[in-house]
């Protein structure tokens, strides 16, 4: 499903963000990406959904080579690859309903496919009741999982999560974590980076560690310390 | 991927009642620049329009001697019909020429007194089709040693001065318009590029859910599309009233360099469309480039 070959990122300034990382990861898994601050797990999400491109070595999803992709497959690439991110990056002028059903609309979807798979979608992560509130009339919590149903609402086979729970407490962390395991448990590909250890170690799932740009562990049912 | 027009209306109407300020700002710079402009192209015509009335009006006049045969006549009148550089001419025979005298004079009566029309010569009145002061002065040459001519009379410094002038005074004047056009679009891309760059992230957002490029320009564009074409709209009461105010100097003889400046309503119509057309062209061509900048995510 998804593979790293030697993949070597240098930013401009001769930072290295990572350096001949190697790894595959087979659909359906959940992956924790763990590390400092610092260490390339922000740069390994970003070369999967071609916001960044390798400088060396090459990412493969679903057998196309990513880095290699014209400019104009890129928006399909993106539908196969949902996002979500710590600062949740919704669109602050528009409702809940709005915010998940643009990223149906912009995938070319009918109008009728909008209506019923929006209302489905704002059940899954809880928020049925909110439908009409804008973001900033959420709680963090809230607000992160608006942003898991529009990540979630084109049913992608990979999920990309960069800290999710940053700015959440534990609780709301938790329910986060039960989300993005029954979106996992849908035969969806998370792929999440963190470096909060009582979220890995609660998890049990395979972990990838970066230190400094390069791919230091990879254990199935890893911890994190 | 078929874009939806459902969609792009939707995106458009959104776009305009979150950024009102901007959307507004956009307009009046628009406004304000095409006005601008347009003005301009509507001093250039008026002086354009001016010195070709005062150029239409330039004719050589071929004095025949008044006692010229019919035949020395036929001649000239031949020469005339055939040559393509003229246009037309008036004959004005010996009482037209009294006429002429008469109210030329008509506060000297004693120089009325001792004119008669026989001693007037007949003349050809002719307007070229040109209006270059050369042409003029060599077609006039072709007369002056026909049989029968007593004299061939030109203003040609009057032309020469006011080729010149108008020349000049067109060139100054489109000058000015042009760095009024490119002032004008400097300043509506800039503002338009204001308006972009406080929606980035929004871009970003779009791009990141995987909206492909032309989703993400269409509403932009179609929103820089209305905001030219208000913009331009606007200019053109503002063009009427620049043109109707000249008008009024009408009465005004202190004026009246203003005064023959007035244009035809129909020439501001035109100069209202183009004004119009070029709102709506820097609208879309600078939402194309001030959103391209963010598209690279």
């Amino acid at each position: 499903m998804i593979e790293l070959d030697q993949v070597t990122k240098i930013y401009k300034g001769e930072v290295l963000a990572l350096y001949s990382v190697s790894c595959k990861i087979t659909k359906g898994e959940f992956i924790f990406l763990v590390g400092p601050s610092g260490s390339g797990k922000s740069t390994f999400l970003k070369l999967l959904n071609r916001q960044e491109t390798a400088d060396q070595g090459a990412v493969w999803i679903a057998g196309k080579e990513v880095g290699a992709l014209p400019r104009s497959s890129v928006p399909k690439l993106r539908r196969l690859v949902g996002c979500i991110f710590q600062d949740f990056k919704l669109l602050p002028n528009r409702t809940v309903y709005e915010n998940v059903a643009f990223a149906l609309e912009v995938t070319g979807r009918s109008r009728q496919q909008v209506r019923t798979q929006v209302p489905s979608l704002l059940e899954l992560v809880g928020l049925s009741k909110k439908t009409h509130s804008f973001p900033h009339e959420l709680s963090g919590g809230e607000q992160q999982r608006v942003s898991i149903a529009r990540a979630f609402v084109n049913r992608p086979p990979i999920l990309l999560a960069d800290e999710p729970t940053g700015n959440l407490d534990g609780d709301t962390s938790n329910g986060i974590m039960r989300l993005l395991a029954e979106i996992n448990k849908r035969g969806t590909t998370v792929v999440m980076a963190t470096h909060d250890q009582n979220i890995v170690n609660a998890a049990r799932r395979r972990v990838l560690r970066l230190d400094r740009g390069r791919l230091t562990a990879d254990e199935a049912k890893g911890r994190y310390s | 991927m078929a874009l939806s027009l459902g969609y792009v209306f939707r995106e458009t109407r959104g776009n305009l009642r979150w950024n009102v300020t901007l959307f507004a700002a956009t307009i009046v710079a628009v406004w304000v620049s095409l006005t601008l402009f347009g003005s301009s192209l509507l001093i250039r015509e008026g002086v354009e329009q001016a010195t070709g009335r005062w150029r239409g009006g330039i004719e050589f006049i071929v004095f025949m001697n008044a006692d010229a045969t019919e035949a020395q006549h036929a001649a000239i009148r031949g020469a005339l019909d055939e040559n393509p550089e003229i246009g037309g001419y008036d004959f004005v025979d010996q009482q037209g020429a009294y006429n002429e005298f008469i109210t030329e004079f008509a506060d000297r009566p004693e120089l009325i007194e001792n004119v008669t029309p026989e001693i007037l010569p007949p003349s050809y009145r002719v307007k070229p089709t040109v209006d270059d002061a050369d042409v003029i002065e060599a077609l006039a040459a072709q007369f002056d040693t026909r049989p029968g001519v007593r004299q061939v009379t030109l203003p040609v410094e009057v032309i020469r001065t006011l080729q010149q002038n108008s020349q000049k005074v067109s060139v100054f004047v489109l000058i000015i318009a042009i760095v009024v056009l490119l002032a004008a679009l400097m300043l509506i891309a800039n503002t338009i590029r204001t308006a972009i760059f406080a929606r980035r992230q929004d871009i970003e957002v779009m791009k990141l859910v995987g909206a492909s490029n032309w989703y993400v320009r269409l509403p932009f564009m179609v929103e820089g599309t209305i905001q030219g074409v208000i913009g331009g709209a606007l200019a053109i009461p503002m063009l009427f009233l620049m043109n109707n105010l000249m008008a009024g100097f009408v009465q005004d003889d202190y004026l009246e360099l203003l005064r023959s400046l007035v244009v035809d309503s129909a020439v501001v119509w035109n100069t209202s469309l183009l004004v119009t057309g070029i709102g709506a062209a820097v609208g879309v061509v600078g939402s194309l480039f001030a959103v391209g900048r963010f598209l690279d995510v």
